[in-house]
């Protein structure tokens, strides 16, 4: 057991016994309970851990702490007794934050919950504290779609609304939070900015506790915005401490980058590979490399080919031809290293009447792209007054102030990731550090661009040079939130209580963006600024009451919550692609022309009123009981429709309380419950109302609504069931946990696609079924424990799958999103997360020779067909789905004498996800790996009998969009004429033409099996998704850490005192092995999120989110005086 | 304790008055920043449906697929539409922009009707039928009746039928009949006309009114082949009615739009002002068969559209021996070709009538006029290599190749107009009706009219007189020259051409052998949403249409499948 009995002084047989209980720091415990075994007769520690019990002879005592191990000692001949209790971390007795804040004994719960303890949160410092979650709770998947900063996805359980972000209700302290997914918005054309979650003004030093709630069972307490799961955080508080009270951290973690995307393929800018003789006649002795070429199939680089290159002029002016060379330094010389600090001091201690807490945190973090930066300062006050015996006012008051000069943007346009993949690695990044055109600066970018003409200068298009767009597009904000609450409880009776609450969180958020002039997306720069004001605040109360009696444990409460939201928004910013900054540099409104200013405003309330119930039942600790209800008035529903009510019931049965299986077997629990809970939708979803359709010139432009509301909406109803046991053996040294769920989520609120013809775009309904099963299974244990040894270990499993069951009458299906030729699209019937795909003709006749054949053009090109259904059903092929089948976390800890070894391991099975980077790349022949994808013909065989024989490679059982050549000899690139020149970088595309006869055989026109008919740098599969489709399994070492807890150093002052070091994603596999990590495969979109979905990342996808792998080293102190 | 439990009180006090402060949930969900469609004033919308309904017209009938495949332009890259006959020929057009602008036009007429406006009624119903025409001319049967009609919320409003071509033309010509009566009216005697709401015609119901009827004449002519009694005699009815369907008289009442060029969204597209890269404007290149009739006909409006090329091509042994030389640079320079060189490097100099088969035999083309236009559906090479361009870039420049003017790198001009219909049009259908034997005057004074009309459009009116008499402008009385001065007037309204070849196989286009069918397309593949969410009634209609030579594997729904309009006749084949 966990239980040190540190020092036990033996004495005489006494009555009286004295003693210290300390928590597992050694601090003192106040308010321990010790208590004579089998009798009422105890005390309770007092503000210095310390009691004084009489006790009659040969008496054990039980010392016992909420969230400790409960520690039995036999009193013996000892007249002092000192101990030291352990948190519970595997213990039977682990008490967890539930619902409403109320802690309850894990054995009594009939559901799910699991508890991350506040130090596995702190070991490694995060610029989002749920980063460090990931991977660690069974049934949680946790993904970041971007860079430090950007926004965290949380989703428990799987996404089963089609229409909300799924994200879950985070409560601190009692405060929901405002944190939604939705954090993309842009000022200026392709300036996608993701601000990142509002979450992340949590200070993670500042937490004791997290809960997660998984199912609605869990939730029902929560309302509305509880069906995605709860989040509960509890933060520190103070207690009494030795010395000082003073503690304080400092966290660093440096970000190398380490792995770039594998861009370059060895040939300059250009169509063909030309040589130095090959080239096109342009009245010059030496080619003229085109910078705006996209394809990536001109001459060879570093092989002395001479060329007319950008910048083109030498120093004097003169058009000067230098030779291709590479450049395979490039990204070390753009991406830098990053990082992340954090420093906090804390100060805090307890007395019998007031506790207290405050801490202040500061966080810098510099990102691995230039001139990308976040920070946070942040202050929180905690602090209980104790009136007298039955009365307590405590208050959490928490100031965040956070913001960043740049976050960079996402997406295509100012993503300066994205230009610099675009850059062929014959450009050298080292020119394009000075990123202004000399005597130019403000005005023109120094970035590559088309020679026209090269007798006269004049150019054509641009490219933007990424260290531009890096630090002269720069979208900051400001944010100033402020959280907390005030606190009453209230001791009626002895078995009554009673407190009330009121709780505010609001923030200001100032973003503004400042693009200057020469983006090629706005050319004359811009500058625009927006506030968003937000603030909600819930008043609640509840009444407890309480009694024990020998067999029964009841628990009944009572209580209600006002909730109310407020938010505005307003902007002031210059159109887009609009005249722009009058002077260069100055980002102000007033340097703009008052023609070229748009301006806007909105604001939105809601309320929500409640009442609520939960009754508990416990017997002999045998059989637990919990029952729930709650009813909600929405101001967002219809008058009629406005009230809904929702139950929940839970049972926990203890079996090994019920039953002897021997010393060995710990705890035998089943437990299962079935909840509901209700959602309502979004202020003013009910009435239509006309829009702007931007100004034409000084005119309004108003236009109806494409999306029809629907006036009679009713809330949607998730209902849930799990059944679940956990075990204990062996003292609890293993531990097995497994739940089975699933739920039925029915009225969904959601806009479904109306035929163009219709003169809408899509309707919302209240209809559909949408069903969600999944497993948790978690296996835990302590393989060793010894004195100076001990290790932990825990496996987590998760596998959720969720379908649509029906939607409303005639609407076969849900576009969850569209893009790269295919998208997410979910039929009735099928799962969500499916992704389809353009399907690409192949000779459908089982009977002839050429079944699965490509079924090409007259000109030897594929064909497609973008149908996605007939008759109500799809003929589509799934190609994927973005959900994985299952993932499997493993967190180990390995503590010998004063050293602690921590790892967290994540593993993804199964998924897929289009990366729209490689798309790009790929298509424009970036990179190698697309040039060996192609079918290799060996040399000296016959072509179309070797391709017959191989025909695996290119029908329907071949994988990717068949091609053979390749780009140049080497690759097994053809003989390919074009324009009097003859290279070989010639392939075709294998197949037949042909047609079908009346009775659907297949008729041959002709075999397409030797001739090439184009540039190999031409064939790429650019209509079919399934070209740049990749699985997402992946392993990561998500962190290690090793920490070292100082011997004793109280004579100089320190209490305590520890260093850790450690490190993140050191092992990061990935099946797809292109160096994108595939948990980012989020594309974040700007404008509202209306349609299903829900959600401004586009999930499964990505597009230039490919920030570089990077090793992490991390150093943490801690230290307390 | 007296003071905790005067605090204790204050508590309870405080969360009382925070539910006692309860606001009534109704009212908390009235939205205050949005405007209720049921009493927004008219005019708000008015500016909205015109700008819908011209900016996507000129759109594509100046850089869309329409331009290219009525040989107005080419495109040096990315042009698989106006090339050869791929991109949403194949794939499908979506029609959602114009059912979207329809919702907004039934709205506007809802509401005009409601207030009594009939200046706005007489508005919406003019657009509503240029919307409606558009359709029907462009995908063939098409939900009409039961469209635009989703917020009543019946299965048959949510998926409606598609009606037959013919019946939404009846409509069409219903409704352009209402809106000349509701016009008809001084313009006092409306209430609340907004002069500058009404961006296409400052708030004058005579010229809608005109529009109104000029409209008519186009869609009666449209219907002509195959409802010959109708277009006759509607067509007959408003040239002696003048007064009851007065039609546009000049050129001050063309239905043209401008442009504010203040934004992207409100600039002449693809202008180079907004975009820093050119990119948009740098593909967009004269085509071959415009060129050819243009430079023909010593026509002067070639050099109000187009540049001369940037490095002119000739065959020359000025600089012989060597085999190639370039003087002047490549903007404004010459590339000089020794004959013996061009023979060896299999050159051949663009010949209008044999080019597709030097091309066929393996031939580079090369152009050696000052204008050079790129030829259609020529795709022996990329685009942008064409005439032997020395930078060659996809999607940039081809400096060897024509250029629009520059006047069309602006965002905004007084020749930059999105044109729904113009007075040279009237004058033209006028002309073909006279030719076809309807009472309405005689063709050759029309066609004079039209040509002048066109002339006066682009600033060279005062080429009238010397124009009017070139070799094949002057007048032969021949079907063949109404019709090729119409496609010339009707730069920028390649639709309307379109329109006009499919009913007449006129002017005779030349195309090459390396479109993705052998013809050109005469209608488009319905849009893949409407198929996909709308099946069962698009699948009546697709039955409908009738398959052609060229329809290949895409079954009925292809772009070269006949609708009722064009069933029943070998033009264009």
């Amino acid at each position: 057991m966990c239980i040190l009995v540190l020092f036990v002084n033996s004495v005489m047989a006494q009555n009286s016994i004295t003693g210290t209980v300390t928590d597992d720091t050694g601090s003192p415990l106040p308010g321990a309970s010790v208590v004579v075994k089998g009798t009422t007769q105890g005390v309770i520690t007092d503000a210095n851990g310390k009691f004084n019990l009489s006790v009659p002879a040969n008496a054990r005592l039980v010392i016992s702490f909420v969230g400790m191990k409960n520690y039995e000692v036999a009193v013996g001949t000892n007249k002092t007794i000192n101990v030291q209790l352990t948190t519970s971390a595997v213990g039977v007795e682990e008490v967890v934050v539930t619902a409403l804040g109320i802690s309850r004994e894990k054995k009594s719960l009939g559901y799910a919950v699991s508890e991350v303890k506040g130090e596995t949160m702190q070991a490694v410092a995060q610029s989002n504290v749920l980063n460090s979650l990931a991977g660690k709770v069974s049934g949680v998947q946790i993904s970041s779609t971007g860079a430090a900063g950007s926004s965290m996805t949380m989703v428990i359980r799987g996404a089963s609304s089609l229409t909300s972000d799924n994200q879950p209700l985070f409560v601190v302290d009692g405060v929901p939070m405002n944190n939604t997914l939705n954090n993309v918005s842009q000022i200026g054309n392709d300036n996608r900015v993701d601000y990142g979650n509002a979450i992340a003004d949590l200070n993670a030093d500042d937490i004791a506790s997290l809960s997660v709630l998984k199912g609605p069972s869990a939730a029902a307490l929560y309302g509305s915005r509880a069906g995605n799961g709860v989040v509960l955080i509890t933060t520190k508080t103070g207690k009494k401490k030795k010395g000082l009270g003073i503690t304080i951290t400092s966290n660093t973690v440096i970000e190398t980058p380490y792995k770039y995307l594998a861009m370059d393929n060895g040939m300059a800018y250009g169509k063909r590979p030309y040589t130095q003789d090959n080239r096109p006649s342009n009245g010059l002795d030496y080619m003229l490399i085109n910078p705006s070429e996209a394809a990536w199939g001109g001459p060879q680089l570093d092989k002395g080919i001479m060329a007319y290159q950008w910048p083109y002029y030498n120093a004097n002016g003169v058009l000067t031809a230098t030779p291709l060379i590479s450049h395979p330094n490039n990204a070390k010389e753009f991406f830098q290293t990053g990082y992340t600090t954090t420093n906090n001091i804390e100060i805090g201690d307890a007395t019998d009447r007031v506790d207290y807490r405050l801490s202040f945190d500061n966080m810098e973090n510099k990102g691995v792209i230039p001139n990308s930066d976040l920070h946070k300062n942040s202050i929180a006050l905690n602090s209980t007054v104790k009136l007298n015996a039955k009365l307590k006012v405590s208050t959490s008051i928490n100031f965040t102030s956070s913001g960043a000069k740049n976050r960079p943007a996402g997406n295509r346009g100012t993503n300066p990731m994205q230009a610099f993949y675009e850059k062929n690695t014959s450009v050298d990044m080292l020119e394009l550090k000075n990123y202004w055109e000399p005597g130019k600066v403000g005005i023109l970018q120094h970035s590559p661009y088309t020679l026209n003409d090269a007798t006269t200068g004049a150019r054509g298009g641009m490219a933007n040079n990424p260290f531009f767009l890096a630090n002269e597009v720069n979208n900051g904000f400001l944010r100033d939130r402020l959280y907390g609450n005030v606190r009453l409880d209230y001791q009626i009776l002895p078995d009554l209580t009673f407190f009330a609450r009121y709780a505010l969180d609001t923030f200001h958020e100032f973003r503004d963006t400042k693009i200057s002039k020469s983006y090629t997306g706005e050319p004359n720069g811009l500058y625009g600024l927006v506030n968003m004001y937000r603030r909600e605040h819930n008043t609640d109360f509840l009444f407890t009451y309480t009694k024990k009696t020998t067999n029964f444990n009841i628990s009944v409460s009572a209580g209600g919550n006002e909730m109310y939201q407020y938010a505005e928004n307003s902007s002031i910013t210059g159109k887009n692609g609009g005249s722009g900054l009058i002077l260069p540099g100055i980002f102000n409104v007033g340097n703009m022309a008052p023609s070229n200013i748009l301006v806007g405003s909105g604001l939105s309330q809601k309320g929500i009123y409640s009442l609520y119930a939960l009754g508990s039942i416990g017997y002999k600790d045998y059989v637990y009981l919990d029952l729930t209800a709650r009813n909600d008035w929405s101001s967002t529903l219809p008058k009629e429709s406005r009230s809904y009510f929702y139950p929940s019931a839970s049972l926990s049965l203890l079996l090994n309380r019920m039953f002897d299986f021997g010393t060995n077997v710990s705890l035998v629990k089943l437990r299962g419950g079935i909840a509901q809970v209700g959602n309502d939708t979004n202020p003013y979803s009910l009435m239509p109302s006309m829009g702007s359709a931007g100004p034409w010139g000084d005119q309004t432009q108003l236009t109806t609504s494409g999306s029809l509301l629907l006036a009679s909406l009713k809330p949607e109803i998730k209902t849930s069931k799990e059944i679940g046991a956990d075990l204990g053996l062996f003292d609890n040294r293993l531990k097995l946990e497994g739940t089975y769920y699933s739920s039925e989520n029915k009225n969904q609120i959601l806009g479904i696609s109306l035929p163009p013809s219709s003169g809408s775009s899509s309707k919302q309904i209240n209809a559909g079924l949408i069903s969600s099963k999944g497993i948790e299974l978690s296996i835990g244990g302590t393989p060793i424990r010894s004195k100076d040894l001990n290790w932990d270990i825990n496996f987590i499993y998760s596998r959720n799958r969720t379908k649509i069951e029906s939607l409303a009458p005639g609407f076969s299906h849900i576009d969850i999103w569209s893009d790269a030729k295919g998208g997410a699209s979910t039929w009735v019937g099928e799962e969500i997360g499916n992704i389809i795909d353009t399907q690409y003709l192949r000779v459908t006749d089982k009977t002839s020779p050429y079944y699965g054949w490509p079924l090409l053009d007259g000109d030897g090109w594929d064909q497609s067909d973008n149908t996605k259904e007939k008759d109500g059903k799809r003929v589509a092929p799934v190609i994927g789905n973005f959900n994985p089948d299952f993932t499997v976390g493993i967190q180990t800890s390995v503590t010998y004498k004063n050293w602690t070894l921590s790892a967290s391991l994540d593993w993804r099975k199964g998924g897929q996800f289009v990366s729209q980077t490689l798309r790009y790349g790929e298509s424009d022949f970036h990179g190698e790996r697309i040039g060996n994808l192609m079918i290799k013909v060996p040399q000296g065989v016959d072509m179309p009998t070797w391709l017959k024989a191989h025909a695996d490679l290119f029908n329907q059982n071949g994988t990717n969009y068949p091609v053979v050549g390749g780009e140049t000899q080497a690759q097994g690139g053809l003989q390919y004429e074009e324009g009097g020149v003859t290279l070989n970088d010639g392939a075709f595309i294998p197949g037949v033409s042909g047609s079908y006869d009346a009775g659907g055989k297949f008729v041959l026109d002709q075999e397409l099996l030797s001739q090439p008919m184009d540039r190999a740098s031409d064939l790429y599969g650019w209509s079919y998704t399934k070209t740049a489709l990749f699985d997402s399994d992946y392993i990561k070492l998500r962190d290690i850490s090793i920490s070292y807890k100082l011997p004793s150093l109280k004579s100089i002052g320190i209490q305590n005192a520890s260093i850790a070091i450690y490190s993140r994603n050191v092992i990061l596999w990935t099946k797809a092995k292109i160096g994108i990590d595939p948990e980012m495969a989020f594309q974040q979109e700007s404008g509202g999120a209306t349609g299903p979905g829900g959600s401004q990342f586009k999930q499964g996808i990505e597009r230039f989110n490919v920030t570089p792998w990077s090793i992490p080293m991390g150093i943490k102190l801690n230290v307390s005086f | 304790m007296k003071f905790k439990n005067t605090l204790y009180n204050l508590f309870l006090v405080l969360i009382m008055v925070a539910f006692a402060s309860c606001k009534d949930l109704t009212e908390l969900n009235v939205s205050p920043n949005a405007v209720d469609p049921t009493t927004v004033n008219p005019n708000f919308e008015v500016p909205t449906v015109i700008t819908a309904t011209a900016l996507p017209y000129l759109d594509f009938n100046y850089e869309g697929g329409m331009a290219g495949v009525m040989s107005y332009i080419q495109k040096s890259g990315w042009g698989t539409d106006l090339n050869n006959f791929s991109g949403d020929w194949i794939a499908g057009r979506t029609w959602g922009g114009y059912y979207g602008n329809l919702r907004n036009i039934y709205h506007l007429y809802d509401r005009s009707k409601a207030e009594k406006m009939e200046f706005h009624q007489g508005v919406a119903l003019v657009l509503k039928a240029f919307n409606f025409g558009f359709i029907t001319d462009a995908w063939g049967d098409a939900p009409y009746s039961a469209a635009v009609n989703a917020g009543a919320g019946g299965q048959g409003d949510l998926f409606p039928v598609f009606d037959s071509q013919e019946d939404i033309y009846k409509g069409i010509i219903a409704d352009l009949k209402v809106a000349n009566t509701l016009l008809s009216k001084p313009v006092e005697s409306y209430s609340q006309i907004s002069n500058s709401a009404d961006v296409l015609y400052g708030g004058s119901p005579s010229k809608w009114r005109k529009m109104a009827n000029s409209l008519l004449l186009r869609y009666y002519m449209r219907i002509s082949t195959k409802s010959p009694v109708i277009a006759k005699a509607g067509i007959e009815e408003i040239i002696s009615n003048s007064a009851t369907f007065p039609i546009f008289t000049a050129n001050e009442d063309d239905a043209t739009m401008g442009y504010i060029g203040s934004t992207s969204s409100d600039s002449w597209p693809a202008n180079t002002a907004q975009d820093q890269s050119h990119s948009n404007f740098d593909r967009m290149q004269l085509c071959a068969g415009f060129r050819d009739v243009l430079v023909d006909l010593k026509d002067p409006r070639i050099a109000v559209w187009f540049n001369k090329v940037n490095l002119r091509v000739k065959i020359s042994n000025q600089f012989a021996p060597v085999g190639e030389t370039i003087t002047g640079g490549v903007t404004g320079g010459v590339r000089y070709l020794t004959p013996a060189y061009a023979a060896a490097k299999k050159y051949v100099v663009y010949n209008k009538s044999t080019w597709s088969a030097d091309v066929d035999a393996g031939k580079t083309l090369i152009d050696t006029m000052e204008y050079v236009g790129m030829p259609l559906a020529y795709l022996a090479g990329e685009p942008y290599t064409y005439n032997l361009n020395p930078n060659p870039v996809q999607g940039g420049s081809n400096a060897s190749v024509s250029a629009l003017a520059d006047i069309y790198k602006s965002a905004n001009g007084s020749l930059l107009k999105a044109r729904l219909i113009s007075y040279a049009e009237v004058c033209f259908i006028i002309a073909e009706a006279a030719q076809k034997g309807y009472s309405v005057g005689t063709q050759q004074s029309w066609y004079e009219k039209g040509v002048q009309a066109s002339l006066n459009t682009w600033g060279v009116g005062g080429n009238y007189a010397a124009y009017i008499a070139n070799t094949g402008v002057a007048y032969d009385g021949s079907l063949k020259q109404i019709m090729v001065q119409k496609w010339i007037a009707n730069w920028t309204v390649a639709f309307e051409s379109w329109c006009d070849w499919r009913r007449t196989g006129l002017p005779a286009l030349s195309f090459g052998t390396h479109g993705i069918r052998n013809a050109m397309p005469i209608r488009f593949k319905y849009d893949p949403s409407e198929i996909n969410i709308n099946g069962v009634n698009a699948q009546v209609a697709i039955g409908k249409l009738v398959e052609t030579a060229f329809t290949a594997q895409d079954g009925k729904d292809s772009s070269w499948s006949k609708m009722w309009l064009l069933q029943g006749s070998n033009i264009p084949y």
